[in-house]
């Protein structure tokens, strides 16, 4: 494949991921409202571990465990601010 | 602010502060690296960032941000220049203050007075009311003296600054003074500090003894958050571990206060060493440096000086110490007191 097309096909996963991201969100946010009706705190650590847990499990490279790991902290932490955010705002309504 | 994590920190500890930093409603962003752990946070979180420091696991707290705002250059870029009258404090020209350590009598003043306008001083310094390290100095000669240093820095057009030990004090010396001056051992006097973030004269707050930059601009703060925004800060030596000069002054304090603060930087060489022959040297570096503004002791007749007169330079010593001065402000863009002669016998 020549530079253009494999740009392409980044383009393409990138649209994807993007996607995926906002379906895992939405499933953050739904977690959130459940957690708060519950009176669970927002951060579970055992839950987080368990997540990067099953990433590093599905990792079949070529980016190595620990990268896994780091870009799916970045992740979990954007979700954890969401939820946040989300939960501010209903208090102030 | 930033948590870096001690390389053997546990998982348990690592969410034990993550855990925290969400309930302090801090964003929180987890980077696990090879050997340790560093958590970032970001937002408008509350609490005690040393609450953090303690925790099991914890190497170290960075904050990203100063805790002072109004002091910082951050929240105002350009220099703040403290007016008094026709005089300027933080901008292009130096400003020279000078006068005795504290005002003994009618003539030792006027004398003083007349000696320092004729030097170049635009603003007459002197105390009325002297914290003294020991409770049998003298103590100075409150309103009198207060009235005395009035008169002479009117007939001299000079502008007067003194000092205020507390806020009992601030009716009586706001008549009489253009700035009140906080001393070294009231720096951290924070109710006198909040009182005079109310009042209607600029603040010269001095460096205390031993106070780090930081609590330097943190007092600094108080006065500006009551709304007193006329602030300078003025090094005038701490206290080291070298007992020859009576404090260590620290030039290096002029450059770093610029870059931190927009706040003119007034620099003392007569506490800061403690020797008359030492002043010179020392006010000369401070000009240098970029110091805003001197502060010098002068008096008539030093030998016979109720307080500080081994740190007090003779008329005639001062006068030399402005020329020398005016050769090197220039060097680095300044000017100081640029018509001495032109001003002289000038009065209100």
């Amino acid at each position: 494949m020549t530079i253009d097309e494999l740009r392409r096909r980044i383009d393409t996963i990138d649209r994807q991921l993007v996607a995926l991201l906002g379906e895992r969100a939405s499933c953050a946010l739904a977690i959130g409202r459940l957690k708060e009706a519950a009176h669970l705190p927002i951060y579970q650590p055992a839950r987080e571990a368990e997540v990067l847990e099953n990433v590093q499990k599905a990792n079949v490279g070529p980016l190595d465990d620990a990268a896994i790991v780091r870009l799916f902290e970045r992740i979990i932490d954007e979700a954890r601010r969401l939820e946040r955010l989300a939960a501010e705002s209903r208090t102030e309504r | 602010m930033v948590v870096v994590m001690q390389e053997r920190a546990t998982e348990a500890e690592v969410q034990a502060v993550i855990a925290q930093l969400v309930e302090m409603g801090f964003d929180v962003h987890r980077s696990t690296g090879a050997s340790r752990t560093v958590i970032g946070a970001v937002g408008n979180g509350n609490g005690d960032p040393q609450l953090l420091e303690v925790q099991p696991g914890v190497q170290e707290v960075l904050r990203i941000s100063e805790p002072y705002k109004l002091a910082s250059r951050t929240f105002k870029p350009d220099n703040t220049v403290v007016v008094v009258g026709d005089v300027r404090i933080g901008g292009d020209e130096v400003v020279v203050m000078a006068g005795p350590c504290s005002a003994e009598s009618e003539d030792q003043v006027e004398a003083t007075a007349a000696a320092c306008k004729r030097g170049g001083a635009k603003i007459l310094r002197g105390g009325a009311f002297k914290p003294r390290s020991s409770p049998y100095s003298f103590q100075g000669l409150g309103e009198a003296g207060l009235k005395m240093l009035r008169a002479a820095a009117d007939r001299h057009d000079l502008k007067l600054v003194t000092e205020i030990m507390e806020v009992s004090q601030l009716e009586v010396i706001e008549k009489y003074a253009d700035i009140l001056q906080v001393g070294a051992r009231n720096m951290q006097n924070y109710s006198l500090l909040r009182d005079l973030g109310h009042a209607g004269k600029p603040v010269l707050l001095k460096r205390g003894i031993s106070a780090t930059i930081e609590e330097w601009l943190l007092s600094a703060e108080y006065v500006l958050a009551g709304g007193n925004t006329n602030v300078m800060l003025c090094e005038r030596g701490i206290r080291t571990f070298e007992s020859y000069t009576r404090n260590t002054l620290d030039i290096s304090a002029i450059p770093v206060v610029q870059k931190l603060s927009h706040l003119p930087v007034v620099v003392d060489p007569s506490h800061g060493t403690g020797r008359r022959d030492k002043v010179a040297p020392m006010a000369r570096a401070a000009v240098a440096a970029g110091a805003d503004a001197l502060i010098i002791e002068v008096h008539c007749d030093p030998d016979h000086a109720r307080s500080d007169g081994a740190q007090s330079l003779f008329p005639a010593q001062f006068e030399r110490l402005m020329a020398e001065l005016r050769i090197i402000a220039p060097a680095i863009g300044r000017s100081i007191c640029v018509e001495p002669v032109a001003r002289r016998g000038w009065s209100r």
